[in-house]
Parts: structure tokens; sequence; C-alpha cells
């Protein structure tokens, strides 16, 4: 315990007990939450002119911390206070009760548990795993619920003992996560340590050895200051540090998960781009293709349309070529017949080119479902409701703000949030007629009528335009034109929200966070299905009206123009949204009125850039390095309107929530997409004639079945390859097996967690029933001891003599 | 001999307390140099102490509605130590384990100390939260018995520490609001 509070026995009480100043170390005291009503009592009692007698003090066992049910079935005196007595008062207040960690020798006796538990196990287990309560129980090695008393010191002496069981790293972790003061943890490790006799001790050994401990004394210096230094540089490469602290500080947590998902968003591309730089582009750089019959020069169009020099270079993937490379004979065609000479590593640029896209996006793809489901299951539990309530009072108060106008600002976030929680409770509890239920049906489904028409309208608009832009090719002088079908998708992309958030204000939502996840869910789809439809004419259009010409490019450059109209629109977005609206609303001289940092919209926005480089990266290798620069500018662009223009949101975010909510949109409707398109371009789609690595195949996929081939003309000793392929890859009879099998599997962890809640529902059942004894064996308690004090109060008035004191004493007990 | 020469701790205490608490070594130099500047000149760092009234006045605690219930769980007779100031910042660093945060959490969230966190101290919460007094009695009512009825499992109107876990421990909500950064580190 930190603090003794101040302790005063007042009570009326034996000379003997007058003068002890018991305090909360003195486990067998009684607390003195239960000093009050005792008092209480006993003045009751003395005014009714009887002399109280106290139990013994010394009652062995476990702590005293216990306190009274004052539930439905307590007797409650007129004040609402448990009318109990003295007597029961003592005994319960001596219950091992369920705050058992509340005193020192407590946490001991946990700790001791838990070390023994960890000793025991046969292996070694993993040091996350050792309990998330702190308070496991095992009645096994229970020294709470041993009957022979261990004093403090003893336990103590125990754990010790135990601790020497562990490893240090162990030892060291069982300490760390210990309730004590770091004091009393240090001289458990000390104690830990010098009995199992180790060499790095205590300060004691230093004076043995004075000039070989003055070199140890030195290097170790030496080594603090290059750890620092190291550290130092670290923390100077983890970017950002700072700046998320400061963000934290000032706007929440909220807005901080945005800035977190933009630095997760970074590390997702720089984990594409690593193998496709290391196997594509870096080995094609090295050994360039025949140079074209007209490279355009560079004009400064380039930037924005992606075309012209660029064309010609890496970025894309026409300037790949379809050979083996590095073969050091003459240009073959497929490779087949070239005996590589000495020297040569020869490097089948097809097959580089289809396996490294293949393994970036399963990496990815890993990555992505890894973090997802970790993030899913931290905050998912089997058979609990959500606890809206408690969760908002115990974790709304973000302990990270550290100034005023911040914390002000989170003091009305909480009162707002308290208010509709309980409106929405009130809500949910008046009565609702039938009439108001279909109206209010009626309504939601004619919003979401119009929000599907307009999706519907804006993807036609897209149809449209592209099927126009097909039918007047745009001539090489004036590529400028090119941009018009990413700007109209960019302008749908802005217009269409404000519309939908129009088409929000006539319904009316029970909750606000419903009325959020309705709106992204929106958003979401508008944006989804114009991808979808962009994706339609690339695959199915532009393939057929561009034959003769190179399609691969054309849609390369086509996502390198929508990525650069989303940037461009993104920082107009910034800077006008914000900037212009804090001017207006500083001129209307409304304190309030600084714009909120919509975390939905610009959480949706690097969504959509990230489909879009997942969707390109097939077409145009560098597009993650472009989505890296892109995510560096952004940030540091949002950072600067955030601080200079913006104030948190109002709406009641729950930051844990949105974390798992923005992985799983980036993993479900944005990358299986892509993935599914990029599956599509590879099996399905013909490769252009005359550029690309594929140029000879039938489709991409070929290269890998030419590999195989090959493969299998090489002789007996790789003979296992070509057989999986056949056998495992091509054949449709492994892929149905490995679906039925995780589809029984999944059915069966189903299974299990329905049996999982049904036993939880017993077990609260049982905790309540528990409750409910208790309180009835109080009640009981109570009444027996009341009982008594009649009888003994009834023969005291028989026979008109004052009760002696050892009679009482005798009594009491 | 045997000391930094920029800072007094001595190499192996640093190895100690970066060991015993959650904190990096860079964290504990920095809350190192925090503490001396804010102690008495002079005085060496193990045995200087800091009143609850300074702790309470740092930048991280000072808007924070429940600074003094964190500065009586964490001092020792009234006084911070460096060790108390340590303990402190290892149990909201970010790195901390979540059984060690709902402990103290406990501990902070109950007022009078009796080792439940009953209605009287709910309703104490929630006006700290709330910065007012003026909340009417219907809505903290209303409130107190709604997170009751959540957590309380065995119906004894109190959250025990158990039920606290229980409430607490899935929510990743209360991992990120229960940090502090101190000192700027």
């Amino acid at each position: 315990m930190a603090q003794p509070p101040a302790f005063v026995f007042n009570i009326l009480e034996t000379p003997e007990d007058q003068g002890q100043d018991p305090s909360p170390y003195d486990e067998s005291e009684v607390h003195d939450s239960f000093h009050q009503l005792i008092q209480e009592q006993s003045q009751r009692a003395a005014e009714e002119g009887l002399e109280l007698r106290v139990l013994p003090q010394r009652e062995p066992g476990p702590e005293t911390l216990g306190a009274s049910g004052s539930g439905h079935q307590a007797l409650l005196g007129p004040e609402g206070v448990p009318d109990y007595s003295t007597a029961t008062l003592r005994i319960l207040a001596s219950m091992p009760s369920r705050t058992i960690g509340r005193s020192r020798g407590a946490i001991l006796s946990q700790y001791y548990n838990r070390t023994v538990r960890l000793r025991r196990r046969g292996s070694r287990p993993p040091l996350g795993g050792v309990g998330r309560s702190a308070r496991p129980s095992l009645r096994l090695y229970d020294l709470e619920l041993d009957p022979t008393a261990f004093q403090e010191e003893e336990k103590r002496t125990l754990l010790v003992k135990e601790l020497q069981g562990l490893t240090v790293a162990q030892r060291d972790h069982m300490l760390r996560g210990m309730p004590l003061s770091l004091a009393e943890k240090r001289s458990l490790r000390e104690e830990s340590w010098t009995q199992s006799g180790k060499q790095r001790g205590p300060q004691g050994r230093r004076g043995l050895l004075p000039c070989c401990s003055r070199l140890r004394y030195a290097c170790g210096l030496a080594l603090h200051s290059l750890g620092l230094a190291l550290l130092s540089a670290l923390q100077a490469l983890t970017p950002w540090r700072y700046a998320l602290k400061q963000i934290g500080g000032q706007f929440g947590s909220s807005v901080l998960s945005y800035f977190l998902f933009l630095k997760t968003l970074l590390a997702f591309n720089a984990l594409l781009l690593l193998p496709l730089l290391a196997f594509i582009v870096g080995v094609q750089a090295a050994f360039p293709p025949a140079p074209a019959d007209s490279v355009p020069t560079f004009t400064g169009l380039e930037l924005l349309t992606g075309g012209g020099r660029f064309s010609h270079s890496v970025m894309y993937y026409g300037y790949y070529s379809n050979t083996t490379l590095n073969q050091l004979c003459g240009p073959p065609l497929d490779g087949s017949q070239c005996t590589p000479e000495a020297g040569g590593l020869p490097y089948n640029m097809p097959l580089a080119y289809l396996f490294t896209m293949g393994m970036s996006f399963f990496i990815t793809c890993i990555t992505l479902v890894y973090s997802m489901s970790r993030s899913f299951g931290e905050s998912y539990r089997v058979g609990s409701t959500s606890g809206v309530h408690a969760i908002t009072v115990f974790c709304s108060w973000d302990y990270k703000v550290t100034q005023k106008w911040p914390s002000r600002l989170q003091q009305d976030n909480i009162r707002t949030q308290l208010k509709e929680l309980l409106a929405e409770w009130q809500l949910q509890q008046g009565p609702r007629s039938v009439w108001g239920r279909l109206r209010q049906v009626a309504i939601l489904g004619f919003v979401w009528l119009l929000c599907l028409g307009t999706t519907l309208g804006c993807t036609l608009a897209v149809y449209a335009f592209s099927e126009l832009m097909i039918k007047n090719p745009v001539s090489a002088e004036r590529e400028w034109e090119l941009l018009a079908l990413p700007l109209v998708v960019c302008l749908l992309n802005l217009g269409a929200p404000y519309l939908y958030r129009g088409l929000a204000a006539l319904e009316r939502h029970d909750s606000p966070i419903l009325e959020v996840y309705v709106a992204i869910c929106r958003n979401l789809i508008l944006k989804m299905v114009i991808l979808g439809i962009l994706c339609y004419h690339w695959l199915g259009r532009r393939v057929g009206a561009l034959k003769g010409q190179c399609w691969e490019n054309f849609v390369g450059q086509e996502l390198y123009r929508l990525m650069v109209m989303d940037f461009v629109f993104t920082l107009l977005d910034t800077l006008f949204g914000e900037l212009v609206w804090r001017f207006i609303s500083e001129k209307q001289r409304k304190k309030r009125g600084k714009p909120e940092f919509d975390i939905a919209r610009n959480v949706l926005e690097l969504i959509y850039g990230q489909t879009l480089t997942w969707l390109g990266v097939l077409f145009s290798p560098l597009l993650p390095a472009m989505q890296i620069v892109k995510l560096l500018v952004l940030f540091y662009v949002k950072k600067m309107s955030l601080m200079a223009n913006c104030r948190a949101p109002r709406r009641p975010w729950l930051a844990s929530h949105m974390s798992t909510v923005f992985v799983s949109l980036l993993c479900f409707p944005s990358f299986l997409g892509a993935a599914i398109f990029l599956c599509y371009a590879i099996w399905q789609v013909r490769p252009s004639s005359i550029c690309g690595p594929f140029r000879t195949l039938d489709t991409m996929y070929e290269a890998g079945k030419v590999w195989v081939r090959h493969l299998e003309k090489a002789g007996p000793r790789v003979s296992w390859l070509p057989w999986i392929h056949r056998y495992l890859v091509e054949n449709t009879f492994p892929i149905y097996l490995v679906s039925a099998l995780l589809l029984a599997v999944i059915y069966l962890n189903i299974q299990v967690v329905k049996g999982q809640r049904k036993v939880i529902c017993l077990l609260k059942e049982q905790i309540s029933n528990e409750g409910e004894d208790k309180i009835f064996l109080i009640n009981k308690l109570h009444s027996v001891y009341e009982g008594k004090e009649r009888s003994r109060v009834g023969r005291a008035q028989e026979a008109e003599m004052p009760p002696t004191l050892p009679a009482d004493e005798r009594d009491a007990r | 001999m045997g000391q930094c020469l920029r800072y007094q701790m001595h190499w192996e205490d640093l190895e100690e307390y970066q060991a015993l608490t959650f904190l990096t070594r860079n964290e504990i130099l920095c809350i190192h140099d925090t503490f001396l500047k804010l102690c008495p000149p002079g005085k060496y760092y193990k045995e200087a102490t800091l009143t609850m009234d300074q702790v309470s006045s740092l930048p991280a605690l000072r808007v924070n509605p429940f600074r003094d219930r964190i500065c009586r769980v964490f001092a020792h007779n009234g006084v911070f130590s460096f060790e108390d100031v340590l303990g402190m910042a290892s149990v909201f660093s970010e790195q901390a384990c979540p059984s060690l945060k709902i402990e103290y959490a406990f501990r902070i969230y109950d007022f009078n100390e009796n080792g439940f966190i009953d209605e009287e101290d709910l309703q104490k919460i929630i006006l700290r939260l709330l910065n007012s007094d003026d909340m009417s009695e219907d809505l903290l009512t209303d409130l107190t018995s709604h997170v009751l009825s959540e957590s309380d499992l065995d119906n004894d109107n109190m959250l025990s520490f158990s039920e606290f876990e229980h409430a607490m421990a899935k929510s990743p909500d209360f991992m990120n609001s229960f940090r502090i950064h101190f000192w700027g580190c």
C-alpha cells in the first residue's frame, strides 16, 4: 500500500485497546472503512446502556479488507447503511475477500503462487503468456487459502526462494510486473541474486579487486556512452516519434490513430517495394534492353501524365525484356537453346517478374491478415457484451493529453458522449410504436436507395466518359487530355461524399457511432464501384482497343495519373477545405468554429490511394516508391494543417476499434479487390505482343509453365517440382480438398466458441448465485448475533446487574 | 570513479532500473535529469524527495483530473523519492503489461480506499471526468447503475478487482488511454 490513511481508533473499548494505532500494514486489523460503521454501532449500543466487548484482534490468516455486501438482501438501516452489529462487522472485515491484492503480503503470496506455477511447468512457458490476470488463483499452491498462517516475512522468503529457481530473464519479467514499489522490487532482486551466488552481485564486491573493477567500469562507461549514442541514433531513425507524441498530446488517441495508420501503410509499401527493387527493377536497370527508336524528350508534363519520357524507363512494364539476361551468348527467344558460358549468371526475366510479383503480394497478404487478426483478437472477447458505459467511464479519459485546451475539449466530449449514451438507452427503453418503426425503416430505405442511386449515377458517368475516351483516342500532341478521366473520377470522389452527408441528415440514427459507420460504408462502396468499373474498362475494353500497342503501359500510366490526381486533390482539399474554413469561422468569431479533423474521410482516402498502388504494381513496378513519397509528403502536410487549422473530432471514436476497422477495410475490399484484379490479369488476359516480359506468351502465367516444362526436360533430379506443379497446382482436386478442410476447421472453431459462450453464461449465473448466498449468510450471521445480543440484554435486565467482564468475553467468543 | 560524467547515476543502478521497470535507459536518464532539476540542488538523487504538489504540477499530470489520486497511490509517506517516480513512469509507460496497469488503475479509481469501487467512487470519478459539480442527480445515478449492471457480476453494488479487471482486460481502449509520456522523452 502506498499511503496509510490517518487512522484514529475512537471506539469505546476496553482500556487496553485504547492508544493502539493500527495501520493497514497490520493485516489483521480492521480497515478504516469499517471504523465508521463500528463507531456508529458502538455509539448506538452505548446509548442503549450496553458495554461493548471487542472481539480478539488476532485473527490468523489472510487480509481483512473485506467489505459487507450491501446487495439486494441486506438489511438496510434508516440511513441506507446495512445495520449490522459490531461483531458481524468484525467478522465481515476478516473475510478472505476478493480484494486480496491490496496489501503487500497478499501481493507476495500471489506472485509466489504464480512463480511456483511457472517453475513447475515442464517446458519453459512464453513470457507473454504468464497470465493476463494479476490475481490468478491456483488452489493447489494458494498461500491465501493455506490454513497455516504465514506472516509477511515468511511469504517473502518463500517468494525469494521461488524466484531463484527461475532464469534471469523470467525473474526480471516477473519482478517487472509486480505491483510493488521499486524499492521493494530491488530488495527482492538483490536477495534472489545474492542467495543464488551470482557473479554480478551487489556493490559489496567492488572493493575486492580495485584495478580490475576500474577497468570494468571504464569499459562499462564506454559501452554506456556508445549505447546511448546508438539509442539516440535509433530514435532519430524511427521517424516522427516526437511528432506523434505531440499530436497525441494535443488531439488525443483518435486523431493519432490516423497518423499511425499512415505509418503502417508506409511499412506495407516498403515491404512491397523491396523485393521488386531487388529482383526486377535493379536487374533490368543493370542490363538495359536495346534502346527504342525514338525516345521523346523530357517535358514537365510527364510528371502528371506518366507518359512520354517515362514510358521508356524501368517505371513501366513495357521496358522489361522477355529474355534471359546476362546469358553471354546469342540472344535466344526463350533461353532454352543456349548453353551459358562460364562467368555468366543467367537471369530469366519473365519468370523473375512473375514470381516476384506473386511473392510480394503473398507476403503482403500474410502480413495484412496477421495484423488484422491480431488487432481483432486484442479487442474481441468471447461472450462479453461491450460494456460501453463502463468503458466510457474508465477508459475515455486519455491520460496522454497534457494541454489545457484539449483537456477541456475532452471533458466536453465525454459529457456529450455520456449524455448520448443515456439518451440512446432511454430511446430504446421508450415505447416505440409500430408506425414509428415502420416510418424509420422507410426513411432508412429511401436514403439508402438515394445513395445507391448516386453511386450508380457516378459509375455510369465514369463508364460513359471512358467509352468516350476510347472512341476519341488522344493524339501525341495533346497528352494533357489524358488527365480528363482521372479528373472526372477525382471530382466524383470529392463531391459524392458531401451529397451523402446531406442525405444522411434526413435519417436519424439511434447511435452516432452507427452514423459514422454507415457514412464510411457508403463512401467505400462508391470508391470501390468506381475502381471496379475502371478495372473493367482497362482489362475488358482497353486491351481490345489498343491491339498492336502496349496496353500494359497504358494501364500503368492510367494508374499513375489517378494517383497523381488523387494526391493533388488531397492537397488542395487540405489547404482549401481546412484553411479557408478556418478563416471563415474566424471571421465569424466563433471560437469553436475550427473545422474538425474528419478521420473517416481521411482514412478512406489513404485506403483508396493504397488500392491504386496495389492495382498498378503489376504494370508499373515503381508505383510503391511513388506511394511512399506521397505518404511522406502527406504526413507533413496533414500534420501542419492539423496543428494550424483543426480541432479534435466531437464524435466519440473508440480508438481501439478504429485501428481494427482500418486494417480490416484495408484487407477486405481493398487488397482483395487488387488481388482479384492481379489474378485475372495474370491468368486470363493476353499480354501485348510488342512489349513487356511476356510478349510471346498467351497468358502471363505461361511463363511459369514454360519453366516447369524446362525443368521436366532437365532430368530426374528435379522431377519433384514438375510433379508438384502438375498434381497440386494445376489439378483442382487438392484445392477442393484444402478448402473443405479449412471450412471444417472454421466450423469446428465456431462450435467451440458457441460452447464457450454457454459456459460463460453459466459461470456468470453461478457468480451471481454465490453473491446472493454470501448476502444470505451475512444476514443470518447478523440475525444470530442480534439474537444473542437481545438474549443477553434480556438476561442483564432480568438480573439487574451489570454484566461482568469475563462473562461477556466468554459470550462474545 | 564509477559515476558517469554526465549523470549522477551509477551504471549498475541504471541497469537495475532498466531491468526492473518497463522504461528504456534513455527514458530513465531523462527522468533523472528532470528529477534533479526539480529537487533541491546539491542533494544526491537517491536521497532527494519531491512533494506531491511538485509532482502534481508536472506538465504530464497538470491537467489530469485524477492527479491527486495518482500521487497518493504512488507516493510513500506523502513524498516521492526517485524510485517512486520511476515506478509511476513505469506503470504509465507504453510497454507496461496490462495486468500492472489494471492493478494501479483500480487503486487510483478507488477513492475511499476500501478495496472496492462502489457507487460513491463511481460518482466521484464521473464528476472528476466532467470537472463540474453541476451534473444532475438523475444522470449520475443512471450512469452508475448502468456501469454496475454491466460490470458487477455478483450483484453487490460494487466492483471488486476481479470484476474491474474482467471489464478492462480485453479493452485496448484502456491500454491506449492509460499512458502518460513523462518529461518529453
